[in-house]
């Protein structure tokens, strides 16, 4: 899955005004009782963003993550300052080309994993040449 | 700057990015790393910026990219068109960082920032690392940082700090040893120092001083009656007197662009009388944003740089009655202005501007 920096994010554009629901996650049974005091708008540069300076917005193409609910076309939210652990979805450097993949650290070696059967994993033999250009935090995903 | 007592000193950072315009294509496109890289002004006219590798080539600023195109297939040289947009966001995200370091910064250029850090020397080159270290992290643009007890000698430091990769991007005047740093001086050419242009240096050279050691050595009182104040002050600068403050004050803007290519060219008037409008108002809410009013608007447009066919950039510029940052006069005078360049540019052949 190949990226392409779409901007360095300028989630200005994103303010959402108005009466929203607020941004937490809503519990099937007993309901926050926090919700009755919600009164702020939602900003979405707080909500996606931990630190403007390093939280870039990348657009993918191709389909090797679409098991991980990354689509064609989606925006990643990535943040470079963040030290990449196993398990997290990475954008990383190989041959020189941005790609998307989920980190899998496994007994001293590294699997870039794709998450669709169709496409093959990416093999690191030495954690040295592992090059991670940031960790997505979140997908912007079109519906 | 004044000793602070327990070692401590208060310094002066120059924090900068190397190759800034090429470095920050390489941030975003990794397969540029080692490789010789130009960044070519707006309409892919000249070379603006080079990474080291494209330098070593002897390729200089200014060069006209087609006398370089024939040969960059045999060189490996890559050109890149120039991205404002992207040199401006990635510009804002490492003076943002850098700010973090100090309770005082000035922000001197696209590239360039000034810090004033506190510390004993050792902590201060500490300090450097963590910042070299940082922007790396954060942006993935290489910076090297000098320190100093004074601006001149700040700028002089982070020169050398390039120049040696053994520094690893971080000097500092206080640790460098003294032997060193006068050997670097008396090679360096004066014009290398900060402040002495290359007409100047012209001058100085008449006066047998040729070296950044020969001007240190200079009088500053007699160099101030033949030349000016600011002479003087960058020889006292030199011997680690300091005299040119922090301007901590943003220094207010001159003119103000608002700029974009479009996806699908706009070819009727109604949908070119829209853009301007909303161009003009965009104007109006960066001007109202710094405090200022506008007292003249030129408005330009132009041809995809890729249709070399009826290649055609018009712009026509007005006076405003009187200054004002009120969107409704400035969109009325964009879009008059706008139909009046149009009527002269479909009249006489545009002025194709380079």
């Amino acid at each position: 899955m190949g990226v392409m920096v779409v901007s360095a994010l300028d989630l200005d554009g994103l303010n959402l005004q108005g009466p929203l629901c607020s941004p937490v996650a809503v519990p099937a049974g007993f309901p926050s009782p926090a919700q009755d005091y919600f009164t702020g708008r939602i900003d979405l540069n707080k909500h996606l963003i931990r630190d403007i300076t390093c939280t870039f917005l990348v657009r993918v193409s191709g389909h090797s993550m679409d098991g991980a609910g990354i689509a064609d076309g989606d925006e990643l939210v990535v943040d470079r300052s963040l030290t990449p652990a196993d398990g997290n979805v990475v954008v990383a450097i190989i041959d020189g080309e941005l790609t998307v993949k989920r980190l899998r650290l496994e007994h001293g070696r590294v699997r870039l994993a794709a998450e669709n059967p169709e496409y093959p994993d990416v093999v690191i033999c030495e954690l040295s040449e592992l090059s991670i250009w940031g960790v997505v935090t979140r997908c912007l995903h079109h519906v | 700057m004044p000793e602070m007592g327990a070692g401590k000193v208060e310094r002066f950072a120059l924090v900068d990015v190397n190759s800034f315009y090429v470095s920050c294509e390489r941030a975003f496109d990794p397969s540029l790393e080692l490789k010789p890289v130009v960044v070519l002004s707006n309409n892919d006219g000249c070379v603006v910026a080079r990474s080291n590798e494209a330098k070593a080539l002897g390729i200089e600023n200014g060069d006209p990219w087609f006398k370089l195109a024939a040969d960059a297939k045999r060189t490996g040289l890559i050109q890149r068109s120039s991205n404002y947009e992207l040199y401006g966001d990635l510009s804002s995200r490492v003076m943002e960082l850098l700010g973090r370091y100090s309770f005082s910064q000035e922000v001197y250029s696209i590239d360039e920032s000034w810090l004033v850090l506190r510390g004993t020397p050792e902590e201060l080159v500490r300090t450097g690392a963590e910042i070299k270290a940082a922007v790396a992290l954060h942006t993935g643009l290489p910076v090297c940082v000098g320190i100093a007890p004074t601006k001149t000698l700040a700028k002089f430091v982070n020169r050398v700090a390039k120049q040696n990769p053994a520094l690893r991007g971080v000097c500092s005047w206080d640790t460098l040893p003294s032997a060193h740093a006068e050997a670097i001086m008396s090679r360096v050419p004066v014009t290398g120092i900060w402040g002495i242009a290359g007409r100047l240096g012209k001058k100085l050279n008449a006066l047998g001083i040729f070296t950044i050691a020969d001007l240190k050595a200079a009088d500053p009182v007699v160099m101030r009656k033949k030349f000016s104040v600011l002479m003087q002050r960058t020889i006292m600068e030199l011997n680690g007197i300091p005299c040119i403050p922090l301007e901590t004050e943003v220094a207010t803007k001159r003119q103000l662009i608002f700029s974009r290519s479009f996806s699908t060219p706009v070819t009727t008037a109604a949908r070119m009388h829209e853009v301007m409008a909303i161009y003009a108002q965009q104007a109006a809410i960066r001007l109202a944003k710094d405090s200022q009013q506008a007292r003249l608007i030129t408005c330009f447009a132009g041809t995809s740089h890729f249709n070399d066919r009826a290649a055609s950039f018009p712009s026509v510029a007005v006076k405003l009655p009187a200054p004002t940052a009120d969107p409704v006069l400035l969109t009325k005078a964009a879009t008059r202005a706008w139909r009046a360049g149009l009527w002269m540019a479909s009249r006489t052949p545009a002025p194709v501007s380079c």
